[in-house]
C-alpha cells in the first residue's frame, strides 16, 4: 500500500521535472542567441524581423494579475466571510453550488461571455472600444472568485468556534468578533487561496485572448488592449520557426520563473509566521 | 443576511447588467477600431500585401506596418463577431466566410463589389489563392486520391458552391471513387479549412473507409505542418514564401478567394479604395470622419 503512494508521489514529481526539463532545455538556448537583458527589458516585439522584448507583455500580465486580484480579492474574502459567519442557512445553500459551478465553467465560455456583454457595456458606459485591461482584469476576478471564496471559507470554518465565544464573553459584537478574532486566524488559509488566485490570473490564456485587444506594445490606459506572455505564446506558437520558436518557450521560463517566485514568497511569508 | 434581501440584490444586479448594449446612431467622430489576425495568418499576410500595408522600410526590408492599435483577432470567425458587436469596427476575411455571413457588411473596394464573378473577371483588386500545401510529391494514396477529388468536376463545384473562385474548366475530369480507406489529416488555414471540411466529408461519403481530418491552425502552421509531417496534405491562404519552397513545401491551388473588407452594418460606408484600406490599417487615419471621399 504505501508502494503505491510513493508510486503516485513519484508521478506527480516526475511530471514536473519532464515539464522543467523540457521548458529549460528548449528555452535556454535562446538566451545563446540574445540577450537575457535585451529580452526581459526590450520594449519592441517584432520577431519578423528578429527583435524580441517581452517587457509589454510582461507588464500587461503583471498589470491584468494585479487589477484582478483588486477586484476579486476583497470580494472574495469578503463573500468567504458572509457565507461562513454571516449568512442565513438557505442563502449559503444557493451560493455553495453556485460558487461551485463558477469554478467548472470553460475559460472560452468565459471569454465569449466577456465578449459579448462586458465589452459592449464597456465600450459604451467608460469609451475606447471595450477590447481593454479593464474586461480582462474584470473577467480574471471572476474567474479567481471561486478559488479564493473556497479556500477562503474552509479557512474560517476551521478556525475553532471559541475564538468566536471567547471575543463574544468579552463583550464585543458579533461583527467585532468576526473580524478581529476569526479572520486574523485564518490569515494564512486566505492568502493561500490569494496566491492560488494569482497562479490562475496569470495563467489564464483564452478568455483574455478574447477580450484584451493583444496588441503588442506598452499598456496606454486601462481602456486600451494589452497583451500578456501566455496570449502572446499562444498567438504565435503556431507559425514560429527557429529563433522565434525557441523565444516564445524562453516566454514560457520567464513565466515559470515567475510563478515559482511567487510560490516561493508565499511559503517564505508563511515560514515567518509559523516561526513567530 | 436574509434571503429574501439576497434575492432582491441578486435581481437589481441582473437587471443592471441587462440594460447594457443598446444600439446608438453610427457617430462618424469615433475612433475606427481596427481589428487585423495575428502574425502567422495567411489571410493576413496576403491582406498586407495586396493592400500596401507591408512595404519596404529604409533600409530596404518588408515591413508590416498594421497599426500598433489594431486590435488582434485569432481566426476569421473571432474578427467577425468583433466587428459584429462594435460599431466602430473594420477588419478583413475571407469571402467566403463573409459571403455566409450577415451580421457584417462587407465594402466594396474602388466601385467592384465583393463577388465571385468579380474575382473571376479581375476587377476585384484583393483576391488571394488557396493553396493546398504538400513536401513534394505525394506520396501516400489516400492523399492522392483525395487530390483528385478536390481537383475534380465535382470537388471544384464544391469549392465554388462555397464562394471561391474555381479554375475548373469544361476539360476538368470528373472524379470516379476507388472506395480508398485509411486516415489522413489536413491542418492549415482557418480560411481554406471551412471549403475543405464540405470537401473531406463529400469524399467520405463517396469513400466510407476513409478518413479525413481537417484542423485549423493558421495558413503558416499549415505550411510547417505539411513539411513536417504532422499533416499528410498542409492548406496555405496565401502564396508560399521562398524560404518554404526552399524547404520542399509545393502549393496546388485549389481556389482562388477574395478578401473582404467588413465592417459593422451600422456604419453609413459603403465604399472604399485601396489607398484608404492602407490608410486605415497602418493607423494614418483614425476617426471614420477622417475617412474622406
Amino acid at each position: 500500500m504505501r508502494g503505491l503512494f510513493l508510486a503516485s508521489a513519484c508521478v506527480c514529481i516526475f511530471a514536473v521535472g519532464v515539464i522543467c526539463y523540457f521548458l529549460f532545455a528548449n528555452g535556454l538556448p535562446f538566451f545563446a542567441e540574445y540577450s537575457v537583458w535585451d529580452f526581459i527589458t526590450g520594449t519592441e516585439w517584432a520577431p519578423t524581423r528578429g527583435i524580441f522584448g517581452i517587457l509589454p507583455m510582461i507588464v500587461g500580465s503583471f498589470l491584468v494579475t494585479f487589477g484582478a486580484l483588486l477586484l476579486g480579492a476583497p470580494i472574495g474574502v469578503l463573500t468567504a466571510i458572509l457565507m461562513a459567519r454571516f449568512a442565513a442557512k438557505p442563502v449559503v445553500k444557493i451560493m455553495k453550488p453556485a460558487i461551485a459551478l463558477l469554478a467548472g465553467i470553460p475559460s472560452v465560455v468565459y471569454g465569449f461571455f466577456g465578449l459579448k456583454l462586458l465589452v459592449p457595456f464597456t465600450r459604451n458606459t467608460l469609451g475606447g472600444n471595450g477590447l481593454s485591461m479593464f474586461v480582462a482584469s474584470i473577467l480574471l476576478a471572476i474567474m479567481i472568485l471561486p478559488t479564493i471564496i473556497q479556500t477562503s471559507e474552509a479557512a474560517i470554518n476551521a478556525v475553532p468556534n471559541s475564538y468566536y465565544e471567547g471575543s463574544l464573553a468579552m463583550g464585543a459584537t458579533h461583527e467585532s468578533s468576526v473580524f478581529r478574532a476569526i479572520v486574523p486566524a485564518a490569515k494564512s488559509g486566505i492568502v493561500s487561496g490569494i496566491v492560488l488566485g494569482i497562479g490562475r490570473a496569470i495563467g489564464e490564456t483564452t478568455a483574455i485572448l478574447m477580450v484584451a485587444g493583444n496588441q503588442a506594445r506598452m499598456p496606454t490606459g486601462i481602456l486600451s488592449g494589452v497583451r500578456t506572455l501566455t496570449v502572446n505564446v499562444l498567438l504565435e506558437m503556431g507559425y514560429a520557426a527557429d529563433l522565434h520558436r525557441e523565444s516564445l518557450i524562453a516566454t514560457g521560463v520567464v513565466l515559470f520563473v515567475i510563478v515559482m517566485a511567487i510560490n516561493f514568497l508565499f511559503s517564505f511569508i508563511n515560514r515567518r509566521r509559523v516561526m513567530q | 443576511m436574509k434571503l429574501r434581501s439576497f434575492t432582491a440584490l441578486l435581481l437589481i444586479l441582473t437587471l443592471a447588467l441587462g440594460l447594457t448594449a443598446l444600439a446608438a446612431q453610427f457617430d462618424a467622430a469615433q475612433t475606427i477600431t481596427v481589428v487585423s489576425r495575428e502574425e502567422g495568418s495567411g489571410t493576413r499576410g496576403a491582406f498586407v500585401e495586396l493592400t500596401g500595408v507591408l512595404a519596404k522600410d529604409a533600409a530596404g526590408k518588408e515591413k508590416d506596418n498594421t497599426y500598433s492599435e489594431a486590435i488582434i483577432s485569432n481566426g476569421t470567425n473571432l474578427v467577425l463577431t468583433t466587428v459584429a458587436d462594435n460599431q466602430a469596427g473594420i477588419g478583413y476575411a475571407s469571402l467566403s466566410s463573409v459571403m455566409h455571413n450577415d451580421t457584417v457588411k462587407a465594402l466594396k473596394v474602388e466601385g467592384v463589389e465583393a463577388s465571385t464573378e468579380n474575382i473571376l473577371n479581375g476587377t476585384y483588386k484583393i483576391a488571394r489563392p488557396f493553396n493546398v500545401v504538400t513536401k513534394g510529391e505525394l506520396t501516400d494514396e489516400l492523399a492522392i486520391d483525395f487530390m483528385a477529388f478536390v481537383m475534380s468536376k465535382e470537388g471544384q463545384a464544391i469549392v465554388s458552391e462555397d464562394g471561391l473562385v474555381s479554375g475548373a474548366t469544361d476539360e476538368t475530369p470528373s472524379y470516379e471513387a476507388a472506395n480508398k480507406s485509411g486516415s489522413l489529416t489536413v491542418g492549415g488555414s482557418t480560411s481554406v479549412a471551412p471549403v475543405m471540411e464540405l470537401l473531406a466529408e463529400a469524399y467520405m461519403e463517396l469513400n466510407p473507409e476513409a478518413k479525413i481530418e481537417v484542423q485549423s491552425t493558421g495558413s503558416s502552421a499549415g505550411v510547417t505542418g505539411a513539411l513536417d509531417g504532422t499533416y499528410g496534405i498542409g492548406m496555405a491562404s496565401r502564396l508560399l514564401k521562398d524560404s518554404e519552397v526552399e524547404k520542399g513545401a509545393q502549393p496546388i491551388v485549389i481556389g482562388t478567394d477574395g478578401i473582404a473588407v467588413v465592417v459593422n452594418l451600422a456604419n453609413p460606408v459603403e465604399d472604399i479604395t485601396v489607398e484608404q484600406v492602407r490608410q486605415v490599417f497602418t493607423g494614418e487615419v483614425t476617426t471614420w470622419d477622417a475617412l474622406s471621399k
